[in-house]
């Protein structure tokens, strides 16, 4: 049994928020490719997956590089694994040749998921990796904050270093992409057609490459959000069936293609599961079903009102 | 037999789709809906045969309240429509697109001889030569033709046909003609809603005119067509709009 | 509708080897384990295919209403007393109770929301059973008495064999039976159905009770042989092959998702290199100091060399999908009955005026 004090709460509340920055940076994702292409992608978590191993085995190899370029890589990497994707299983499913469209997504997405996973297996092994720490804090010592290099305590309340710098670079990732989104002709470009494919494809946007435009950056951001977490989590080849499953609950809880909906999805499901584990008694027990609660939310408001929280009514 | 709209009124949002619309049919007579695109045709059809609960107001069949039963119960108790963008069931054959609401209603029923008059039924609508196609390989005008086809199947008192003419090749309207006059002798009630003037003062014997969600006009067709506000309102505007198209 | 004899000679042949197997593989028991789990797959396959295939709901539930089962029946034995074959009707029923509910809570979802409600479900109950330590055993799995009291193959093979046809037989009446009309026609579009005066809500929840029991009732049985069952078992990877083996029999084919089953089955046994589902990796992984003490070499070549076979039945699926929707078996099937049935309706359902009528179409076109 643990002691519920404020500073116990606040702990809880800023760890779930520092991993709520990542998984609104991979809902992003998620939602980008369902605002656009008009579908759930079920491999968007082995995206994450690779995203993370490529970040790995950079840095193995080059010691000396910086871990955001490493960070920038596995986003190249998934961005042309999605493109490929895109050309090669999605592409039939915008020019209407696939005869059941809702089922095809899902079986092809799933199907990628199957096989990129084995892929990984195959090529990596199934036995558990973790990078390096990316930096050090600075060391800092003051009345609210003191930092050492792998932790830092504010209000008496210690963090990992290693989550908060996963986090900070999430959020900049995220922010870049809403920069992009709103401010370049490509991201209004992606804006146009996710509002409406033919009045986008009149003004002379071609649906088609917007289609795989987005899915190479929603794949992308899947594969730097599990580029940033590489080093926090142990890495294995199957670490991206949980991330999908995160991924699923906030575009449900942000409302199905909203963009600040996945955002805060994300800070409020990382801080759900976060308190709510904190706060089940049993510590065994709370270890197990960190996982369900968020799964319990998620298949009630799907239940609820599948159009999301945050969504806008159909 | 008796079928009653009470005052309906729907809203989709802010926008009122069927604003009091009462309409009430007790014999077996073809009636004629007529509106300009958006009158709200449709949302009635959908409202009478239960895929949309109304806002306000009620639906009666044969003395029985309807408006809060599912579809299929009141397609049970004698209502069969058709769509306006047509649904076959795409990957079925036409024969098993007959024989689903022919078995929905009479669970006990022989296969054979329920497959037999849906021969006869694919005859009368002169398709019988697709009977082995899947829905999804008829054109446009066939599948206009299998949902009849259905409908003779699912047998019902009223009947209510969403632009059954629409991108009709003239031949196949025929059969569509002699399938709305046979079910007018056989005693069935019809609401026909169409765009196509020529058919609906052809075939109907009272014309229900909606306009903005509002039933401008009902009654002898002859008369209805001189109704000053409905020329304003509908049938002068819809010229011109077809001459803009 | 009458069929051409080669398909008569391939069914016969079939069941005759299929009885005579357990003769033919007298020295290769394993092999004959193998042939006992491809049925299990199989019957899971073709009943998933008839709720996805058929029905058009598309659950990833599957695999869980079947461990569901299995645990009841482990539980009920060990806790109460009860003997498997009471533990496995009741596991069933709970199945069956349990596929009610989730029928009932899916009735307005549609596609990608019930895939994805689904798979919520799944993992919930894969957590749970792993965190319900004292019910299930949690992580390290359940126990389960031995359903005959055997140490040979040779009975389970004729009752899992006996299963797989029976629950054919049943499912192939109810997909042709008016039942298996309104199923299809709620999957091509429930709106029209409904109009068509078809009760969408019974069917629909109908779809999920049946293929639930059927599953359970596979599960519950398949793992009184096995004799132990683990949440690893309900990872989604075993979910994604069951759909694999659907899919690249014909998705909507009893028969076609059945032979489906027992090729991949066989195929990927032949395959391997160590006689341990790929699909249940993870578990390698957690259980790999134990397996080694076991004398499991488990090395990290053998295991990435067994992947490797996985990798090709992933591309092999995604080929499917995206250029044989309908399967690589079932058309197959299609083609061998087809010819002859078709022959047959043109003669006897085309009468004489016709020409017609033929004329008009195609002056029309
Ligand atoms: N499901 C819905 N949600 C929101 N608005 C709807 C819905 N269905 C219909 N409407 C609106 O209700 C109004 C009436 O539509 P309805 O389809 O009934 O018209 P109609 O008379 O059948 O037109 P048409 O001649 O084009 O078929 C329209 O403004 C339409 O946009
Ligand atoms: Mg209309």
């Amino acid at each position: 049994m643990v002691d519920i004090t404020g500073q116990y709460m606040l702990n809880l509340l800023l760890n779930g928020l520092l991993i709520g920055v990542i998984y609104a940076l991979m809902a992003l994702g998620l939602t980008l490719i369902f605002s656009v292409l008009g579908i759930v992608s079920f491999a968007h978590g082995e995206f994450y997956m690779i995203g993370g191993y490529v970040v790995y085995f950079v840095l193995q190899r080059f010691t000396n590089l910086h871990p955001y370029f490493a960070v920038l890589i596995a986003g190249l990497v998934t961005f042309v694994i999605g493109f490929i994707a895109e050309r090669l299983l999605l592409q039939p499913l915008a020019k209407g040749e696939i005869e059941r469209p809702a089922e095809y997504a899902i079986l092809i997405t799933f199907g990628l998921a199957f096989f990129l996973q084995f892929l990984m297996i195959a090529i990596v092994g199934p036995f558990p990796k973790k990078a390096a720490r990316f930096f050090d804090l600075p060391e800092i010592s003051t009345d609210i904050l003191v930092t050492t290099a792998t932790t830092l305590r504010i209000f008496e309340v210690p963090l990992s270093g290693n989550r908060l710098i996963a986090a900070v670079t999430a959020a900049i990732l995220i922010s870049a992409t809403i920069f992009f989104m709103a401010k370049t002709w490509l991201g209004r470009g992606l804006q146009a057609v996710s509002q409406d494919r033919q009045a986008a494809a009149v003004v002379g946007i071609n649906p088609l490459k917007m289609n795989t435009l987005a899915f190479s950056l929603g794949t992308m951001l899947a594969g730097m959000s599990g580029a940033v977490l590489v080093a926090v989590f142990s890495w294995v080849p199957w670490v991206g069936v949980p991330a999908s499953g995160k991924s699923f609950i906030v575009i449900v809880l942000g409302g199905m293609g909203s963009m600040p909906g996945a955002v805060l999805g994300g800070l409020i499901l990382g801080v759900v599961e976060s308190l709510g584990a904190g706060l089940i008694p049993d510590p065994g027990r709370a270890l197990a079903y960190k996982d369900a609660i968020g799964l319990l939310i998620f298949a009630l408001v799907l239940l609820i009102k599948p159009t999301g929280l945050f969504g806008r009514d159909l | 037999m008796n079928l009653e709209v009470r005052d309906v009124v729907k809203n989709f949002g802010g926008l009122q789709a069927l604003n009091h619309v009462s309409l009430s049919i007790d014999k077996p007579e073809i009636v004629g809906l007529i509106g300009p695109n958006g009158a709200g045709k449709t949302t009635l059809t959908n409202i009478i045969d239960g895929v949309y609960k109304p806002t306000e107001g009620e639906v009666w069949l044969n003395n029985e309240r309807v408006d809060k039963m599912p579809p299929y119960q009141i397609a049970r108790r004698g209502l069969g429509r058709t769509f306006q963008v047509t649904r076959a069931f795409r990957r079925m054959t036409v024969m098993e697109n007959m024989l689903v609401p022919a078995l929905a209603l009479h669970p006990g029923a022989n296969r054979r001889e329920v497959e037999q008059k849906a021969y006869e039924v694919l005859e009368f609508l002169t398709v019988e030569h697709l009977a082995n196609e899947l829905g999804r390989g008829l054109s446009g005008g066939q599948q206009k033709l299998l949902e009849l086809g259905r409908l003779l199947m699912l047998d019902p008192q009223f009947i209510i046909l969403d632009e059954p003419f629409a991108g009709v090749h003239p031949k196949l309207q025929e059969a569509i003609y002699s399938y709305i006059n046979k079910a007018h002798s056989d005693g069935k009630a019809i609401i026909l809603i169409s765009h196509d003037m020529d058919s609906i003062f052809t075939l109907s014997e009272r014309l229900v005119v909606l306009h903005f969600g509002a039933v401008i006009a009902d009654g002898d067709p002859a008369k209805v067509k001189d109704d000053s506000a409905v020329i304003e309102a509908y049938l002068g505007k819809d010229e011109e709009e077809d001459e803009d198209a | 509708m009458k069929r051409s004899p080669v398909i008569w000679v391939l069914i016969i042949g079939g069941i005759a080897i299929t009885l005579a197997l357990p003769l033919i593989l007298r020295d290769k028991q394993y092999w004959l384990f193998v042939a006992t789990q491809a049925y299990f797959w199989a019957i899971l396959a073709s009943s998933w295919a008839l709720l996805a295939g058929y029905a058009g709901q598309f659950s990833f539930a599957h695999i869980a209403l079947m461990a569901i089962a299995a645990y009841f029946s482990g539980i009920v034995g060990r806790d109460l007393g009860w003997s498997p074959l009471s533990g496995i009707i009741i596991g069933t029923l709970v199945a069956g109770l349990v596929g009610l509910i989730i029928g009932l809570l899916c009735l307005r979802l549609r596609k990608t929301y019930l895939a994805l409600f689904t798979i919520a479900f799944a993992e919930i109950v894969r957590l749970a059973i792993n965190a319900e330590l004292d019910f299930t055993g949690g992580p390290m799995g359940l126990y389960l008495e031995p359903l005959i009291q055997t140490t040979s193959y040779v009975p389970y093979y004729y009752l899992i064999l006996g299963l797989l046809l029976g629950s054919l037989a049943f499912m192939y009446a109810l997909a042709n039976s008016r039942f298996g009309l309104f199923f299809r026609s709620i999957r091509e579009d429930e709106e029209a159905a409904a109009a068509m005066g078809v009760n969408v809500v019974r069917y629909k929840i109908m779809a999920f009770v049946v293929t639930a029991m059927i599953a359970g009732l596979a599960g519950a049985v398949d793992h009184h042989f096995i004799g132990f069952i683990a949440p690893s078992e309900l990872i989604i990877g075993r979910m994604s092959l069951v759909i694999a083996m659907a899919v690249i029999g014909g998705i909507e084919s009893l028969i076609g998702a059945t032979l489906g089953a027992i090729f991949i089955h066989f195929s990927l046994e032949w395959l391997q290199q160590i006689p341990i589902p790929a699909a249940l990796m993870p578990r390698i992984v957690e259980f790999k100091p134990a397996l080694e003490n076991l004398g499991f070499a488990l090395t990290e070549r053998a295991i990435q060399t067994n992947a490797w076979r996985m990798v090709g039945f992933g591309i092999l699926l995604m080929v499917t999908l995206r250029f044989w929707q309908n399967g690589l078996i079932y058309p197959i099937i299609q083609r061998l009955t087809r010819q002859e049935a078709q022959a047959e309706t043109v003669a006897k359902r085309q009468p004489a005026p016709v020409e017609e009528t033929a004329a008009q179409e195609r002056s029309e076109e």
